[in-house]
């Protein structure tokens, strides 16, 4: 309870600032392009992969890609690009 | 994404193949330790394939062996690997360069020279000449001198009144406009003797012809002197017409003018003897100035050194010129009216050098007058000579 205050008061901090959320809450920024491929920023690793689904660690959870044929692109220390042909971009809590 | 990938092709990398349960993770501590693994594909329940440098592959070794995985190289490849292969073939390496070199050596050399003109003998000739002279084939094409060739040409050919030397490829095509030659008054021909300049004539000595002048007459230049129409007077009164052709000596009054301008205040440039040196490159039209220090001379001149290639001009135009810049000391004499007087005597006399030969001068008169505005002494000279003023002109 306490953590969630604080977080809205750091959020209400930062809307009053205008500042960009992703930088200053950490959150990961997905790009979706088109069906065929997806760009994450801020990632925590790959948990999973495979052709059907690959599953990211995020800082607010999941982020699992569903689709045919995926393939990751390339992997860097704070992104990831998935090409294939993408289903669902879905955040699992 | 693009640059890093060709980098990579550059550079080098390896197609592994990673055997394990936890092939994420071993992907996820290549990321996080700054590894660039690209289009990774799932093969098998525990097989990825992926793409890594050369030098991420040794340090892949390291993580897969935290991760209990086992990497396997399947396939190599970029222009390193490319090179290493073929530092094993050293015959093939010197074979390629002894190729490139001897390419480069026979383009070098001229192979061909060719003279193009619509005249076929003229074109014999000068090929002929120009094989005498050292431009055969042969050659090397880059110390090719082409100016000394054209000049050769020039001179020795007085009917060619244009020519170009022109290097394509291999081939020196040598481009020859023949001078159409004014028509030469052949023997026979009927023609006058008219006047070259204006004057009055002194003697007229007709040797064909019938003189239309008399000494004393005043010509214009054109005027017809000696006439190649002789009239015959036939017996029963008829006058006919007969052309011959003219010839003659016509001696005539002629005057010259002549005027120099010298200046009451002469500057004179001497050279101190320091000299500064500074460079250029040229790349194609467009220069670059660099120099070591200044030029701290009030007043110098420009002189532009041998220039020197930095490739063949063969391949383009990129060269270093050294320039060098002297300092000059101008020193103003005050020459006074008597000093500038004799100055445009001296000048006037060496004008007079350049007068034609077989001139005979009747009278020779200087006159000088100091033009105050322009602080100059005006020098004039005007000459009176008597000289043959007979050209041919073909009658009409």
């Amino acid at each position: 309870m306490k953590r969630s205050q604080k977080e809205g008061l750091k959020s209400k901090f930062i809307e009053a600032l205008d500042l960009p959320k992703d930088v200053v809450l950490d959150l990961p920024r997905v790009t979706v392009t088109g069906k065929i491929g997806v760009l994450i920023e801020n990632h925590r690793g790959i948990i999973e992969y495979g052709p059907e689904k690959v599953s990211i660690n995020t800082s607010i959870g999941l982020l699992v890609i569903r689709g045919e044929g995926l393939f990751i692109k390339y992997v860097l220390a704070d992104e990831i690009f998935v090409e294939g042909k993408v289903r669902a971009v879905e955040f699992e809590e | 994404m693009l640059i890093i990938k060709l980098w990579n092709c550059l550079r080098g990398y390896v197609i592994i193949k990673i055997v394990g349960r936890y092939g994420e993770r071993l992907i996820n501590q290549a990321a996080f330790h700054g590894l660039y693994l690209w289009d990774i594909r799932r093969l098998e329940e525990n097989t990825l394939l992926a793409k890594v440098s050369v030098r991420g592959f040794f340090k892949l070794r390291s993580l897969a062996r935290k991760t209990r995985c086992r990497i396997y190289i399947l396939q190599k490849r970029g222009l390193y690997f490319s090179l290493n292969r073929l530092r094993k073939r050293k015959v093939l390496l010197l074979g390629i360069i002894f190729f490139v070199a001897a390419i480069y050596m026979l383009s070098s050399i001229v192979w061909s020279v060719e003279v193009n003109t619509q005249n076929e003998t003229l074109k014999n000739s000068v090929l002929k000449d120009l094989e005498r002279w050292g431009l055969k084939p042969g050659i090397f094409k880059h110390n090719l001198d082409k100016k000394y060739f054209l000049d050769k040409i020039l001179l020795n050919y007085k009917n060619v009144s244009w020519a170009e030397i022109e290097i394509r490829g291999s081939r020196v095509i040598v481009e020859v406009v023949e001078r159409e030659m004014p028509p030469e008054v052949e023997e026979g021909t009927p023609c006058h003797i008219v006047a070259a300049k204006d004057g009055i004539i002194e003697e007229v000595l007709p040797l064909r012809g019938e003189a239309v002048v008399k000494p004393g007459d005043t010509v214009s230049k054109g005027d017809v002197l000696i006439s190649g129409s002789v009239s015959l007077a036939g017996g029963d009164g008829e006058e006919k017409k007969l052309l011959v052709r003219a010839k003659g000596i016509v001696k005539a009054r002629v005057w010259y003018r002549e005027s120099v301008e010298v200046p009451l205040v002469e500057s004179v440039k001497t050279y101190t003897g320091r000299v500064k040196k500074a460079y250029k490159i040229r790349l194609g039209n467009r220069e670059l100035y660099f120099q070591l220090g200044e030029v701290n001379f009030s007043s110098y001149e420009e002189e532009d050194l041998k220039v020197r290639y930095i490739i063949p001009p063969a391949f383009g135009s990129v060269s270093f010129n050294p320039v060098l810049y002297r300092e000059v000391k101008e020193e103003k004499r005050f020459l006074g009216v008597e000093g500038a007087s004799q100055e445009a005597n001296r000048r006037l006399a060496e004008k007079l050098k350049i007068l034609p030969g077989g001139v005979q001068i009747v009278q020779k008169k200087v006159e000088f007058t100091l033009n105050p505005e322009k602080q100059v002494v005006v020098g004039t000279l005007t000459l009176e000579v008597i000289e043959d003023i007979g050209i041919e002109k073909e009658i009409e």
